[in-house]
């Protein structure tokens, strides 16, 4: 009894099947896109999204091509997903020059010297870092669109006017300071460890400090291993700090704590801490989100990430996105053009919500004292180096800042996390 | 089969059903109008791209492409050498597969217990509706905000977690539930066994009012106690509804992923330790674009989940039988 | 059906049944109403906050509120429905979710009463195999779903009737769920009194009579019970909708709610507004289904 019923299921299996293969079998033609209209996709959301749009809407204004802006804030997930299935939108604005990598290897996106931006037009308005970060195999495939700096750390200017600190410049005096805090009672710092990108952009301002940027370079691009003892004694530097008398809430209070959270925990209504280590966005996150009684200057300021080995100096550790394009006609290469000009730039920083890359755009057209200190730091920087976690391919990036949380919580494992790392490392960069 | 003293009374099953005039072809005919419509979607929307799933599953599959074909190659790698899907390289293992088991018999068991236990104790009471609102209200929120909700509970800072309020109250230390490898996988069971009791209570509770009276009142006639009358009486007769709840209990538990992904952020929190097998699919087909490999994780639990769903089918089949 | 109304255990009749009863009374209750104020301490803990200015939401715990009741404001709501678009979206939600929660209902209670009742080949063996479907992982099967959609034209409107491009996802989401649907109501349809539909088919009355008279008005809580489930799924659904909706006017509001997130801030008091305006359509569906809920999820497993 029980074998002929799977027999019959299996039978009907087949024809049920084969019926739903035949159906589809038979399709029809792609769809069509609306001409005088692309779509331009990326994950900002909020007032990032309203910026944006009043970016849009001027182009739309100048050329009449509407600009349909989506928002996915899985990014990575819509985009493959949208690729596999053949429905890319014209346009996407990609935070992660890793994924631009990928998909410039598979094909996905065009060449824009092939789409009337050419080498000249590009380098006229971006230094050679962004250029490069564009750059796949020799051709250029994404323009910079806004930038920021994670180098910088926010501190509370009333607390250490208080016990006579002055910001750091050094790593010894970024120790000591540290110190004088603890031993005056209060808790140094907070760390919204539990997002675990706050926890790479740590490693990778120390590493940048310790190991070099040539070395930085080659680490996030596959071509040496994490098991380098340079990356553990990065790591031994970071956990000077990062350790449980220094942190609110100690090592796993901070694992257990989100990225806005740590920042209420030094700027919020009842402060727990006094330092807290990220990048330019924390101001209007502290000034809008968290407590709208700060003041810039008398209760919440930054300071750019100190020195650790003199000779590498003040390397800028930052992020950005790229815009890059799925399809190639006159709409899409007309904003590309108008995307990557100063009078788009100019429109977005006067937002206040981004920093611009494109050196065209005016400081003055800044709205505020944080946000233009951000960009002067971005501008001025000799060395700009990437964050290093969104150069890593894939879900590689989301595995080193889980690795680094086992670190930070058992730092005594860290030899053999850091190899059963780079055992993952090996495997997503050569493409298994 | 029937030790159960109802079935005489009861409606037997339609498997022997007389016959409509015109036979065999004509009920064919008539069961395709049926179900054929249902039958018709199921194919194109679901049978399909099942069927796309399993097949990438033997390719490399990078952009849903069917190139480079790799036999079994993909399952192996899986069983073999993916330290995320299943480690065995120390005792104990770790690993997705490791964590879904442990989700499996912790969520099943906890949303069994409290269901069973809500239902049987809410019918003792004037204020049932109302209590079982209350418990059910969360099924009503979405899994993510199910996660956000459960990240401010956990808080580690005692003025914004509530339980580490309460312990900070007592005069505890606070204890960082999302932020220590052995508490995270435990905490996000929890938050969903919150959000999901209210389902098994409802239809445990509803089964129980099933029960006709003359039996539990012919047992309590008998001399039979409170206990004793849960466990020989009603839990037999609950046998099937429970049933049912486990299949939507294990069907939940292979497919979750949202609440883990709010909760322990893309990178399944430290370590990667609350990483389970849906998690782990989504990252390798929507994340790294290693399609074929994530239909290989996919398929791998579709054979893991088969058996189950043949016993529960068979399961209900049986209560024909006894009916 | 169901014909006892008195509860159960109401009257124990022997001695022992008495004392226990006695002695477990006031525990019960104190057990009973605890557990369910703890139970739903989480979800007035979101109420509260959804009322509370973001600054302080990050600050300190929502029970804070009470020592400061004025603090409390509408904002969060206000900035949720006002936002572009919202209302938009709130008829997309409503235009995807109750064809997509209707379509499944009627072809899946079309489908069970065939496995019930109509005893065609491999019955069973189909049976089997859609129960097992409810495995499929959403997923995987988007790539699948878009391509087709795109092929097929599934997400554009037609014939001029902007509603008509959500043909694609009524019908995604109606695969998804009739699985579930003939599961639940083939177990359901099983249980009914067979000498009713017998007598039926003696007076000749044909199949769909059959199921237009007797099966679906005695199978009403069934009904409303999967329609609850699969109403509340569809309308939390963000992953479809966000995959398989292209255009931004068609989106249902779980899209546009994540619109309003930025990259780096969690705007937690913006989820929580979201999160109670998403719960009230569920809610009302809930509520005034709840009594066919309660007794159609007996579905086919406990026989009355």
């Amino acid at each position: 009894m029980k074998r002929r019923k799977s027999l019959i299921a299996s039978a009907v299996a087949i024809a049920v099947l084969t019926a739903g293969l035949t159906a589809t079998a038979i399709s029809a033609k792609p769809a069509k896109k609306h001409a005088g209209t692309i779509e331009v996709l990326s994950l900002w959301g909020g007032s990032e999204k309203d910026a944006f749009i009043k970016v849009t809407d001027a182009f739309t204004k100048k050329t009449g091509i509407k600009v349909n802006y989506t928002t996915a804030r899985d990014f990575v997930p819509v985009i493959r997903t949208r690729l596999a299935a053949g429905n890319p939108p014209e346009v996407a604005i990609i935070p992660r020059p890793g994924v631009l990598a990928d998909l410039a290897r598979q094909g996905a996106v065009k060449n824009l010297a092939t789409m009337g931006l050419s080498s000249g037009y590009i380098r006229a308005r971006y230094s050679p870092a962004w250029v490069k970060l564009g750059t796949v195999d020799g051709k250029t495939y994404g323009v910079a669109a806004k930038a920021n700096s994670k180098s910088v750390i926010w501190y509370r200017p009333d607390v250490f006017k208080s016990l006579k600190l002055k910001p750091a410049t050094t790593w010894a005096q970024l120790l000591a300071v540290t110190k004088k805090l603890k031993a005056k009672g209060k808790t140094p710092w907070a760390q919204g460890a539990k997002d675990s990108w706050t926890l790479t952009d740590w490693f990778e301002n120390v590493y940048a400090r310790t190991a070099g940027p040539a070395k930085y370079q080659r680490l996030f691009a596959g071509k040496l291993s994490f098991s380098d003892a340079s990356v553990s004694s990065a790591l031994r530097t970071m956990l000077q700090i990062l350790q449980n008398k220094y942190l609110a809430g100690g090592v796993q209070g901070a694992l257990g704590t989100g990225f806005v959270d740590g920042i209420g925990q030094v700027f919020g209504k009842s402060p727990k801490a006094n330092m807290y280590m990220e990048g330019g966005f924390v101001g209007g996150i502290a000034l809008d989100q968290v407590n709208t009684a700060l003041r810039p200057g008398k209760t919440i300021d930054s300071f750019p990430w100190p020195t650790i080995k003199p000779a590498y100096g003040h390397p800028l550790v930052g992020g950005g996105d790229l815009a890059a394009a799925f399809t190639d006609n006159a709409d899409v290469r007309s904003f590309l053009k108008y995307i990557s000009s100063s009078e788009a730039g100019t429109i977005w920083v006067s937002t206040g919500a981004i920093v611009s890359p494109n050196r065209q755009v005016k400081g003055g057209a800044y709205p505020n004292s944080l946000v233009r200190k951000e960009a002067k730091q971005v501008a001025s920087a000799k060395v700009f180096l990437f964050d290093g976690s969104d150069l890593l391919p894939g879900s590689l990036g989301d595995d080193w800042g889980s690795t680094l949380q086992g670190i930070l919580q058992s730092p005594g494992s860290m030899k053999s996390k850091l190899s059963s790392f780079q055992a993952k490392a090996k495997k997503a960069f050569s493409g298994g | 089969m029937s030790t159960d003293p109802l079935s005489a009374s009861l409606p037997r099953a339609p498997a022997h059903a007389p016959r409509l005039s015109g036979g065999k072809g004509r009920e064919t005919l008539q069961g395709l109008i049926f179900a054929g419509p249902a039958l018709a979607v199921l194919g194109l929307f679901l049978v399909y791209p099942a069927v796309q799933t399993i097949r990438l599953a033997f390719y490399r599959g990078f952009g849903f492409k069917f190139e480079h074909y790799l036999g079994l190659q993909n399952f192996k790698d899986l069983l073999t050498s993916d330290p995320d899907f299943l480690d065995r390289s120390h005792f104990p293992p770790t690993g997705a597969v490791v964590n879904n088991l442990k989700w499996l018999v912790i969520y099943t068991l906890a949303c069994l217990v409290f269901g069973l236990a809500l239902a049987v104790l809410t019918v003792r009471v004037r204020y049932e509706p109302v209590v079982k609102s209350m418990i059910f209200v969360p099924m009503a929120i979405s899994a993510t905000a199910v996660g956000v909700i459960w990240l401010f509970v956990y808080s580690p800072d005692p003025s914004i977690g509530l339980i580490n309020a309460v312990i900070h109250g007592i005069g505890g230390s606070p204890i960082s539930f999302l932020g220590r490898p052995d508490t995270l996988n435990y905490a996000i069971i929890f938050a969903y066994v919150w959000a999901s009791t209210g389902f098994a209570m409802v239809v445990l509770s509803a089964a129980l009012k099933g029960i006709p009276t003359e039996i539990i009142e012919a047992a309590r006639v008998d001399g039979a106690g409170e206990w004793a009358i849960f466990r020989r009486v009603m839990l037999p007769m609950l046998s099937l509804p429970i049933s049912v709840v486990t299949v939507w209990l294990l069907i939940n538990v292979i497919k979750v992923f949202d609440i883990i992904y709010v909760m322990a952020g893309p990178g399944g929190g430290i370590n990667g330790g609350a990483r389970v097998i849906a998690f782990n699919m989504y990252t390798e087909a929507l994340v790294n674009g290693r399609w074929g490999y994530g239909a290989s994780i996919a398929t791998f639990m579709f054979i893991v989940l088969l058996p189950f769903m043949i016993l529960s089918v068979t399961r209900f089949r049986s209560s024909r039988v006894i009916a | 059906m169901a014909s006892i109304e008195a509860p159960v255990l109401a009257t124990p009749t022997t001695l022992s049944g008495r004392i226990v009863r006695a002695l477990s009374r006031s525990p019960l209750h104190i057990v009973l109403i605890g557990v369910a104020l703890l139970w739903t301490l989480p979800t007035i803990g979101l109420a509260i906050t959804s009322f509370r200015p973001r600054s302080d939401i990050l600050s300190t715990g929502w029970w804070h509120a009470f020592g400061d009741l004025g603090s409390l404001t509408g904002h969060n709501y206000s900035l949720v429905l006002h936002s572009a678009g919202m209302g938009q979206a709130f008829l997309n939600s409503l235009y995807i979710t109750i064809p997509a929660t209707l379509l499944p209902l009627v072809l899946g209670s079309l489908a069970a009463f065939a496995f019930a009742w109509i005893p065609f080949p491999f019955r069973d063996g189909v049976f089997l195999l859609i129960v097992a479907l409810m495995i499929v992982p959403i997923q995987m099967a988007l790539v699948p779903l878009l391509k087709l959609f795109n092929d097929w034209q599934l997400n554009k409107p037609h014939l001029g009737i902007d509603q008509l491009g959500f043909v694609g996802i009524w019908f995604a989401h109606t695969a998804f769920g009739l699985p579930l649907a003939i599961f639940l109501l083939r177990n359901f349809f099983i249980t009914l009194p067979k000498d009713l539909v017998e007598a039926a088919r003696i007076d000749g009355a044909s199949n769909f009579e059959i199921f237009r008279r007797i099966v679906i008005p005695l199978s009403v809580p069934a009904l409303a019970s999967y329609g609850i489930f699969q109403f509340l799924w569809v309308w939390n659904d963000l992953l479809m909708a966000l995959v398989l909706i292209g255009d931004p006017h068609r989106q249902p509001m779980t899209v546009k709610i994540t619109t309003l997130l930025s990259t780096y801030g969690v705007e937690f008091h913006l989820l929580a507004a979201a999160a109670f305006l998403l719960m009230i359509v569920p809610l009302i569906v809930f509520f005034s289904l709840q009594r066919y809920f309660v007794q159609g999820l007996l579905a086919g497993s406990v026989k009355t």
